[in-house]
């Protein structure tokens, strides 16, 4: 006899579970970010990341983006759940459409100690093209931008450099289906 | 300035309501409600009921849209005036019944600043309705009540919350009448209205190849409406196809009619789950595959193709995969079905699924809920059974509360007709039945209303006989008391050794002189002799009764499913013992 539990629970549900960035348009009103973080909580689904801002004034309605990990059957279930929300006009999988473009911004502070580190630190950023925003004598700024995987490269690099301190913020993945 | 246009909040509440037809509210008062009280003493098309306990308003609301089909209307006070609510808000999410709430709120310019008798209404029960609203500005009043009850009653039914700061009460700004909003689609949800011809032809294409097909049907069907019900009757003779119901379901098709298999699920009938098992062809109307009705999912139905009938989205595929489904309410799809049946004279006089019934009437045979009666201690399932047969000639509704007692009047009494049965089930919320029945009463004030209680139960919401004393509800209180908790006692014995911790209910009162001091009437039957006169002197007496009926403390609600097994495992009686690896897997579930 097979021993699958009635209640599937999220360890199983995240053996399978893949990146999904989900785009939802929705009326911009009190209570709608609580309602779908709510939604995501109650029922146990996942939040890697989350950007919400309006992308129509005249209309009223913003664009939410959440990055999810869930096996297909789950992320299906979280969209039925969104289009539930009084306030949802529509949610969309962007790995459903047949073309979607993602980009993620990212702003990193790194202090260094010596000439070496930031020669390293330099060519990194060359590599990854990515725009000194401030530099003084020990402290550099970059803002670099991309899809999350080039962002993650571009960190895993800096890593590589011993000795220096990174401090950042990622506004997590945005994206667009054509 | 004086405009002859402008109306307070606490108006513009009131003649959206009238608007909306609404002619009972039940409610208690309190600081932040006072404006709408003011407005309801000077009017005479609202009927206020005054509960004594907001957990009684909000279940009499239950009560009254289930036995109505309207939307039920509630109005408490801020702070514990609405979190005394948010178990039956939670209830009318679970089994879908359009209510709308009304809440007052501490003024504006206090939100935010622990005010007296001030709470976060709209976060705490956001999670436990439909959709909710903090009103700030009165001129957005008119539109926010009647999208309100759209919402409420649209696609699938659900509570909606509307919280009204006391200065918003006493603003004053335009009425904006029901005709002249125009809704946003995207908000109200409706379900589609086109018919998909496709799953209407996939649908009697497999239903001709099918040797084995099976109704299964739930609440959803009840939410469509009673065509849904006529609908499904004509579709079920044409067709010859058994058909089972959930507990939900229950009275949309006749109980009675040899078609039908029951009940199905924990408590169900053994030839309905040993159907669902066996199918071949499942035909899923407005049910939703819960827990409770599929036992353990990796062995539920493995050989049927399945279709699946439901309005709500997220309802499908959510527990189980199926092969076809639709999201078009389930009257437009019926209909549809029943058309292009008749318009191509399909005839399936040829397909009798003899077999199918032979089998089926092979464990009819096994008779799941027979039970003996002695001729001293009442059993539980007789006394229901005794019910039935007094008061099926009459207008009856019943409702429950939760326990074994809930699941015996599931399985001994049969109802005809759509919602004549209230019941909670999602939820399982005890203390539901008795201000339920004061709802069902109010709404059809010429009908025999009934709460088939446990003891236990009822003493969670007690206090609303004083509701329906003061109202003159004369409905009746059926306990069926074993001076248990006997649910929690039955899986005790199952599952814990049969150690029943805390599950003895001690102390209990008279509960005749208890129907005395409220000026209601007591009723005992205390044997077997006793039972039919005490039942037929409830019925005959027009005020609330209490009948205690003292029935065998140690009785087990049988058939059962245990947690975690499957349709086929089904214990039929305490002499089944239940397969120990199911056992140890069951009990970590609920
Ligand atoms: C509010 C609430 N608390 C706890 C439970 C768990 N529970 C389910 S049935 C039950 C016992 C009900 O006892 P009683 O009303 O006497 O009914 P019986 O099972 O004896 O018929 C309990 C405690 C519940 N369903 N609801
Ligand atoms: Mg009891």
């Amino acid at each position: 006899m097979s021993s699958t539990s009635v209640y599937p629970t999220p360890i199983n549900a995240f053996k399978q579970s893949k990146r999904s960035v989900l785009s939802v348009i929705v009326d911009n009103e009190p209570g709608i970010l609580a309602r779908i973080v709510g939604l995501f909580s109650g029922r146990g689904y996942n939040i890697e990341a989350l950007n919400v801002t309006v992308v129509d004034v005249k209309k009223n309605l913003s664009r939410i983006t959440i990055e999810t990990l869930g096996e297909e059957k789950v992320i299906s279930q979280i969209i039925a759940q969104l289009e539930k929300l009084v306030p949802v006009h529509s949610a969309t999988n962007l790995a459903n459409l047949s073309e979607s473009y993602e980009a993620e911004i990212c702003l990193v502070k790194i202090e260094f100690e010596n000439e070496e580190q930031d020669q390293k630190i330099l060519n990194f950023a060359d590599i990854y093209r990515s725009r000194t925003v401030q530099k003084r004598q020990n402290i550099v700024v970059y803002e670099i931008s991309g899809t999350s995987e080039r962002i993650n490269k571009f960190l895993d690099d800096l890593d590589t450099i011993g000795g220096i301190k990174v401090e950042l913020v990622r506004s997590g993945p945005i994206g667009l289906g054509i | 300035m004086n405009n002859e246009n402008e109306f307070t909040g606490a108006d513009i509440l009131l003649k959206a309501l009238k608007d909306q037809e609404v002619d009972t509210i039940f409610g208690y008062p309190g600081g932040a409600v006072l404006p709408i009280y003011d407005a309801i003493f000077g009017q005479n098309f609202l009927k206020h009921v005054l509960v004594r306990q907001e957990a009684g308003a909000v279940h009499a609301a239950e009560g009254y849209a289930r036995s109505s089909g309207k939307v039920g209307v509630l109005l408490v006070t801020s702070g514990p005036g609405v979190t005394n609510v948010v178990t039956g808000l939670t209830d009318a999410l679970m089994d879908s019944i359009p209510i709308v709430c009304i809440s007052g709120q501490v003024p504006s310019h206090l939100i935010g600043t622990d005010a007296f008798q001030e709470c976060d209404t709209t976060g705490i029960t956001r999670p436990c309705t439909k959709h909710n609203y903090l009103v700030k500005d009165v001129s957005k009043l008119s539109e926010t009540i009647h999208e309100a009850f759209k919402i409420a009653s649209s696609g699938r039914p659900g509570p909606v919350l509307i919280d009204i700061p006391k200065d918003v009460q006493f603003a004053k700004s335009k009425y904006i009448s029901k005709k002249d909003i125009s809704f946003r689609e995207h908000r109200i949800k409706a379900g589609s209205k086109n018919v998909d011809k496709n799953f209407v032809k996939e649908l009697l294409s497999h239903i001709k190849k099918s040797e084995r097909p099976i109704f299964y049907v739930g609440g959803g069907c009840l939410n469509s409406g009673h065509q849904a019900s006529q609908e499904l009757i004509k579709l079920v003779n044409k067709t010859n196809i058994p058909i089972t119901t959930t507990l939900h379901g229950l009275g949309c098709f006749p109980g009675e009619d040899k078609s039908s298999l029951g009940m199905l699920g924990m408590h169900g009938n053994y030839e309905a789950n040993l159907a669902m098992n066996k199918c071949d062809l499942m035909i899923n109307v407005g049910a939703r595959f819960d827990d409770r009705v599929t036992g353990r999912l990796d062995a539920f139905s493995p050989d049927s193709i399945k279709f699946h009938i439901d309005i709500d989205q997220s309802s499908i595929n959510k527990n189980v995969k199926v092969n076809f489904h639709t999201n078009t309410d389930i009257t437009l799809t019926l209909k549809e079905i029943n058309s292009f049946i008749d318009s191509n004279n399909i005839d399936f006089g040829d397909k009798d699924y003899s077999n199918w019934w032979g089998q089926i009437n092979e464990w009819r045979k096994k008779e799941c809920l027979h039970y003996e009666q002695g001729d001293e201690v009442i059993k539980p399932q007789h006394a229901i059974s005794r019910l039935y047969e007094l008061t099926k000639q009459k207008d009856t509704f019943v409702t429950t509360e939760v326990g074994q007692h809930q699941m015996w009047a599931a399985q001994y009494y049969k109802f005809s007709k759509p919602n004549r049965w209230i019941t909670s089930g999602g939820l399982g919320t005890m203390g539901f039945g008795m201000p339920a029945a004061v709802g069902a009463q109010m709404a059809n004030p010429d009908s025999l209303v009934i709460d088939i209680a446990g003891e236990a139960s009822f003493l969670m919401n007690i206090q609303e006989i004083a509701t329906a004393v003061q109202y003159k509800l004369p409905i009746k209180i059926f306990i069926l008391n074993n001076e248990y908790m006997g649910m929690v006692r039955q899986w005790q014995e199952l599952l814990h050794g049969s150690r029943y911790s805390e599950s003895y209910v001690d102390a209990l009162p008279d509960f005749k002189k208890l129907a005395e001091s409220f000026n209601a009437v007591g009723v005992r039957a205390k044997n077997i002799a006793e039972l039919d006169d005490t039942i037929n002197e409830m019925i005959s007496i027009d005020r609330p009764v209490i009948a205690d009926i003292w029935v065998d403390k140690k009785e087990n609600c049988f058939p059962m499913i245990p947690s975690g097994a499957a349709h086929h495992e089904m214990l039929l009686s305490k002499y089944d013992k239940e397969n120990p690896e199911n056992q140890e897997k069951g009990k970590v579930l609920v």
